[in-house]
């Protein structure tokens, strides 16, 4: 099927590509299709993009490229509503925040992570516990912070000359 | 919005599977316990909305996106 988007226009999907959120990603209660597509080709990043509201896409990640430790418990309850029967069937990417202007300030959020059942292309947003997994995870650890905030003291690492 | 008053010890009951019940009062905290199926999601409300705010900003992201790809190549090779 063909669907409009803002970023991509309008492009060709599999309807079997599509994957269903149970529930919708907070905030966003009503879109339930998505579509992950490739940020360019071989890319660690991916767009979900809406299959229904053309403006609305995120960037994606996985927190395992940049958080290799990252673990949490899937409830069964949430197993239940994915319909997952097996570990391999799950896939777990995490939101990018990109900050107008300053893109090395992006930080993926792994306090709110979505699990994707791959083969029954279901998904959700889980709500892990705020003591644990942070909301704003910098994806590359001295980057400057956005304009107007102060850079912490004490940080030790290299001026950012390289980027 | 309906507004009981309960001790503690004292409990509410929401529908046939929801109980809520006030475990203690301590100063300015309540400690609440909350009975609900599995299904139902149950948080903290300021996590919930922390989540649902980043969910925003994430949405935000504009199309120039600049070389994503070159900044965390960038970040792995300072390592």
């Amino acid at each position: 099927m063909e669907i409009a988007t803002t970023r991509f226009g309008r492009i060709e999907i599999k309807e079997e590509k599509m994957i269903r959120m149970t529930q919708g990603i907070l905030g966003f209660p009503d879109e339930r299709r998505y579509v992950l597509l490739p940020h360019r080709e071989g890319s660690s990043f991916f767009w979900l993009q809406s299959v229904d509201r053309p403006e609305l896409a995120f960037v994606v990640i996985s927190p395992f490229l940049f958080a290799p430790d990252y673990s949490f418990d899937i409830p069964d309850a949430v197993e239940r509503e994915l319909e997952i029967e097996r570990r391999e069937q799950v896939d777990v990417l995490v939101l990018v925040t990109i900050p107008a202007g300053n893109p090395r300030a992006m930080t993926a959020n792994l306090l709110g992570p979505l699990v994707i059942n791959v083969e029954r292309r279901l998904g959700r947003q889980l709500v892990l516990d705020p003591n644990r997994y942070p909301l704003q995870h910098p994806l590359i650890p001295d980057a400057a912070p956005s304009p107007g905030e102060p850079a912490a003291a004490g940080e030790g690492h290299k001026a950012a000359g390289a980027g | 919005m309906l507004i009981l008053t309960r001790k503690a010890g004292e409990k509410i009951t929401i529908g046939d599977d929801i109980e809520i019940s006030v475990v203690e009062i301590k100063g300015r905290q309540v400690r609440i316990g909350v009975k609900a199926p599995p299904e139902l999601a149950v948080h903290r409300e300021e996590v919930f909305r922390r989540i649902q705010e980043e969910n925003l900003r994430a949405a935000a992201v504009g199309p120039e996106l600049g070389d994503l790809e070159a900044l965390l190549a960038g970040r792995r090779n300072r390592k």
